[in-house]
């Protein structure tokens, strides 16, 4: 077996090519992913939330709870599960789940037994930060866990106008994503595949239903 | 052709040397002829450089750079007359085999410095005739077809020739340019690409040829007679009335 | 069979039991590209999805970057992969490093027998009886899903694609989309029969259809294997795009992760990404983002609620390091957008399963002489026009006309050529370099011609025409005619 010194050492002793250095800071750059001059960042979030495919809502704080527990509702949806980066939303969001009838568990709980977490209907998520450019919701191992966001067949993510972030750039060379664990995600949409025959098919191995609630005061 | 001669010459008057690369030697004469007296037209005098051979292409992209060499440098010879007079060359490809490539080719020899002052005498055709736009024009060109420009793929991606082929056909009464789709891939050609895997060379052309039907075009133009003889092969054997020709016959004809 | 066990109450399909997976993709054909491409233009749907769906990538990558500076763009990618690779042992190291502190065991494979080794030891460690596995062209080019029967491990390729090329025992035919050549009635014909009744010939039901069994194994698995898009050095992290999510589950339901990655992935910095992503992206499927961005640093940490208990990642080297420093370094910079093969006017017609190998297109014909050696894996280098158009879209501006070129001439040079080219070529220059011998042959053979030819056209089949003539006539252009 190849050990690390003797991998490495290997490697080593290659000729060293053309070295075009790097900035130690990348500008941001000129990039579909990212802002352009003068655009609301929430504007662009909700535009490329509907290009994805994902369904946006601008929603008042006071009624994030009700208006989380209707779209589950009248989804149909009875087995829930609801992740710790919810934070403040958490207990509104349970308590009007309740309310209208819908059962809304701790996805810690949930996922400590695979079977019952992929008969989840679904799970509604906070996030670490949603970037406006891509569309994109990033949650992290220790917020939403590794699966919250794509364990069940719909995902609600509730996300506050403060976390929005331009593009790219400013998501990683942030400070958002600072105490993520062991995983950092982005989802952009509902899962899909066009492997058969370039049909678009939402729904694969993630959610096909995907809702961006945005909460602004 | 390779005689020296100088096909026409007045005094005072500009020279241009044509160098009619070997497809032009051996099955694309009339396009050499054509271009030869376009030139004239336009008032160049124009000269065939002694000994020059081919560019090297066929050996140089196959990796075969000995040969290549020694090839190349026959006609490096040739060309290297001591003149600072244009190199027009009716192929985009042996151009950019010439200008590009040559220096690699050459690099460390003794042609070295040869390689270099002829990659900056030599000139596309096309490239060249744009900008006796207006010169054209006063020769009143008229030729009435649908017309569709086949991009070479070293003249379009290595030269970066796009817009001055198109230019000179503009210049022609009566031709209506037409832009395929997917006007800008490879014809298969490839040079000896062409008979390592001719069944794939062939259904490369025809995915450009099915294309001309549905757009009524008459005329396939390229300025290049490695893609010239592919799509023109291809046409006659199909039995297709379209006629694939170089520009400089079209303008030929034009002006005729 | 760990997995027919019955899980939410339903039994697993009959025909669920892991698929085999073919064996021997490990060795290159003896036969030639000129076969093997005839193979896939002998099937017409082949060709057409081939072309119309390359086509419709290629162009939704144009769109993508239309309005912005998308050359600056493959500068700064360029810039980034080209500093990563000169520094490779040094941003390795830093990997390593970070990626042992967030609990990562590191492994380490010169090469493909030892890639497959450690992976099978793994499972026997961690005793692992079933994976899940999202796209990986690491694992093809090692061929893991045999090794891995081979231990006695049930494979399931999540992908959907991917699951397809499984199950029918074939080969993915794009680094992107593994099923470009397969109809919707083949995977209808192979799922119903697997499901046992006539499941609806719709893309939504056969999808509908893998899911549900490959939730079955998500859910069972043991173990997960991915790949990974990218290392990045400065956090010790994998990273893995995938649109279904089947790459973040394998990361997230099963006990043990493992990735199987090529040292040349490493990038410094998260930072470095939105440079790399985007391109990444854009150029795969023209996309402005893959529905997943998965960055992965360890195991399960503390408080987490769900992950991994272990997490492994294996350093696969496979000839890379060879590259290093020499003439094809830049095949290094390749972040297997696929983009190349997209604008391929060859690839279109052929397909990926005439190169061969695990990579098709132009980087398939750079990769495989590299990796595979100029004896065995050379002649795909020949199998390009030389167009340039790959050159032209390539997000990280790897010269893959010049590398194909290299590899042209250093095949030549090992004399790996056939004979009669040598030969032929040695005749032509002994010929073409004198003049007057040049002139005395375009006078002959012109005039040869001319014999052959009926009106201005030679279509004679004669054995040293036949190559052109089979297909086109010769045309001598006398006239205008």
């Amino acid at each position: 077996m190849t050990d690390r010194a003797s991998f490495l050492a290997a490697i080593r002793a290659t000729p060293r090519g053309e070295d075009p250095g790097l900035p130690d800071r990348i500008q941001a750059p000129d990039a579909p992913t990212e802002l352009r001059a003068g655009e609301s960042p929430v504007e662009r979030l909700v535009a490329e939330t509907e290009l994805v495919s994902a369904e946006p809502h601008r929603v008042a704080r006071a009624s994030v709870g009700e208006y989380v527990a209707e779209l589950l509702r009248a989804s149909g949806s009875t087995e829930v599960a609801l992740t710790e980066d919810l934070a403040a939303q958490l207990v509104p969001i349970r308590t009007a789940c309740e309310a209208v009838g819908v059962h809304a568990d701790d996805y810690r709980v949930v996922a400590t037994d695979r079977a019952r977490a992929s008969r989840l209907h679904a799970t509604v998520t906070g996030c670490a930060a949603a970037v406006a450019a891509t569309g994109s919701i990033v949650t992290t191992a220790a917020g939403a866990g590794r699966a919250g966001a794509l364990i069940a067949p719909l995902h609600i993510c509730v996300v506050e106008e403060t976390q929005i972030v331009d593009g790219l750039h400013a998501l990683f060379d942030g400070e958002a994503l600072a105490g993520a664990g062991s995983l950092l995600a982005l989802q952009s949409g509902p899962s899909r595949s066009a492997d058969i025959e370039k049909v678009l098919i939402l729904g694969v191995h993630g959610p096909g239903v995907v809702h961006l609630v945005i909460v602004g005061d | 052709m390779d005689t020296g001669e100088v096909i026409a010459d007045h005094v005072g008057v500009p020279t241009v040397v044509l160098f009619p690369t070997c497809l032009g030697d051996v099955v694309a004469r009339q396009t050499v002829a054509d271009a030869a007296q376009v030139l004239a037209r336009l008032g160049f005098a124009v000269r065939h450089p002694r000994g020059a051979t081919c560019c090297g292409q066929p050996a140089f992209n196959s990796g075969h750079d000995v040969p290549a060499r020694a090839v190349a440098r026959a006609t490096l010879h040739a060309l290297d007359d001591g003149s600072v007079d244009p190199i027009l060359v009716p192929s985009g490809s042996c151009t950019s085999m010439v200008r590009l490539h040559w220096r690699e080719l050459f690099h460390k020899t003794d042609d070295a410095e040869a390689a270099l002052r002829i990659a900056r005498r030599v000139r596309e055709l096309s490239s060249f005739l744009a900008e006796q736009s207006s010169a054209i024009a006063a020769l009143q060109p008229r030729l009435t077809a649908r017309v569709a420009y086949h991009d070479s793929c070293h003249m379009l991606r290595e030269l970066r020739i796009r817009e001055e082929p198109r230019a000179v056909l503009a210049t022609i009464e009566g031709v209506e340019l037409v832009e395929l789709a997917g006007g800008e891939r490879c014809c298969g050609f490839g040079g000896t690409f062409s008979v390592r895997y001719p069944e794939v060379s062939v259904a490369m052309a025809d995915a450009k040829l099915q294309e001309l039907e549905p757009a009524g075009i008459d005329l396939l133009v390229s300025a290049d007679p490695g893609c010239l003889m592919q799509l023109g092969g291809r046409l006659s054997r199909e039995g297709s009335p379209v006629r694939a020709v170089h520009l400089a016959t079209v303008l030929a004809e034009a002006i005729a | 069979m760990s997995v027919q066990e019955e899980v939410d109450g339903t039994p697993l399909p009959p025909g669920w039991s892991a698929p085999a997976h073919q064996p021997g993709a490990f060795e290159l054909p003896t036969t030639t590209f000129r076969e093997r491409a005839e193979r896939t233009m002998a099937r017409p749907f082949a060709r057409t999805a081939i072309a119309g769906a390359t086509d419709h990538a290629a162009e939704l990558t144009w769109l993508k970057f239309e309005g912005v500076d998308h050359d600056g763009l493959r500068d700064q990618a360029k810039q980034i992969r080209a500093h990563a690779i000169a520094n490779l042992p040094d941003y390795l190291e830093q990997w390593i490093d970070n990626a042992e502190a967030n609990g990562t065991i590191v492994h380490f494979a010169a090469d493909e027998v030892e890639a497959r080794r450690i992976i099978a030891e793994i499972c026997v460690d961690e005793q692992i009886a079933s994976v899940v596995k999202s796209k990986s062209m690491a694992s093809e080019e090692v061929s893991l899903n045999s090794a891995l029967e081979g231990a006695g491990v049930d494979v399931f390729e999540t992908d959907l694609g991917e699951f397809v090329v499984q199950a029918m025992g074939d080969r993915p035919g794009h680094v992107i989309a593994p099923i470009l050549h397969r109809t919707k009635d083949e995977v209808h014909a192979l799922f119903s029969e697997m499901a046992g009744r006539e499941l609806p010939n719709e893309a939504e039901a056969l999808t509908a259809f893998a899911r549900a069994g490959l939730r079955h194994a998500f859910l069972t698995a043991d173990g997960g294997i991915s790949g990974g898009n990218f290392l990045i050095a400065e956090t010790g992290e994998v990273m893995l795009v995938t649109n279904e999510g089947n790459g973040r589950l394998t990361t997230a339901a099963p006990r043990v992760h493992i990735a199987l990655v090529g040292i040349e992935k490493v990038i410094p910095r998260r930072r470095d990404l939105p440079v790399l992503l985007p391109l990444l992206t854009g150029h795969g499927t023209g996309q402005q983002i893959t529905t997943y961005v998965t960055i992965t640093g360890g195991p399960r940490r503390g408080a987490e609620p769900d992950g991994p208990e272990r997490t492994h990642v294996v350093l696969l080297d496979a000839g890379r390091s060879a590259l290093l420093g020499g003439e094809f370094e830049e095949a290094l910079h390749c972040i297997r957008c696929g983009a190349c093969q997209n604008v391929c006017p060859v690839y279109r017609q052929v397909g990926g399963h005439a190169y061969g190998w695990v990579y098709g297109g132009p980087i398939g014909a750079v990769l495989t002489p590299l990796f595979r050696g100029q004896e065995e894996g050379g002649e795909v280098a020949q199998a390009t026009t030389l167009c340039g158009a790959c050159d032209d879209i390539c997000p990280v501006r790897i010269p893959l006309h010049d590398l194909l070129l290299g590899l042209r001439r250093q095949r030549a040079e090992q004399a790996q050529t056939p004979r009669r080219e040598q030969l032929a070529f040695a005749a032509w220059g002994a010929v073409w370099s004198r003049p007057r011998l040049y002139r005395a042959s375009t006078v002959v053979g012109g005039a040869a011609l001319r014999v052959l030819a009926r009106g201005d056209a030679v279509s004679t089949r004669l054995p040293g025409l036949r190559r052109w003539t089979d297909g086109r006539d010769l045309l001598l252009r006398r006239g205008r005619g």
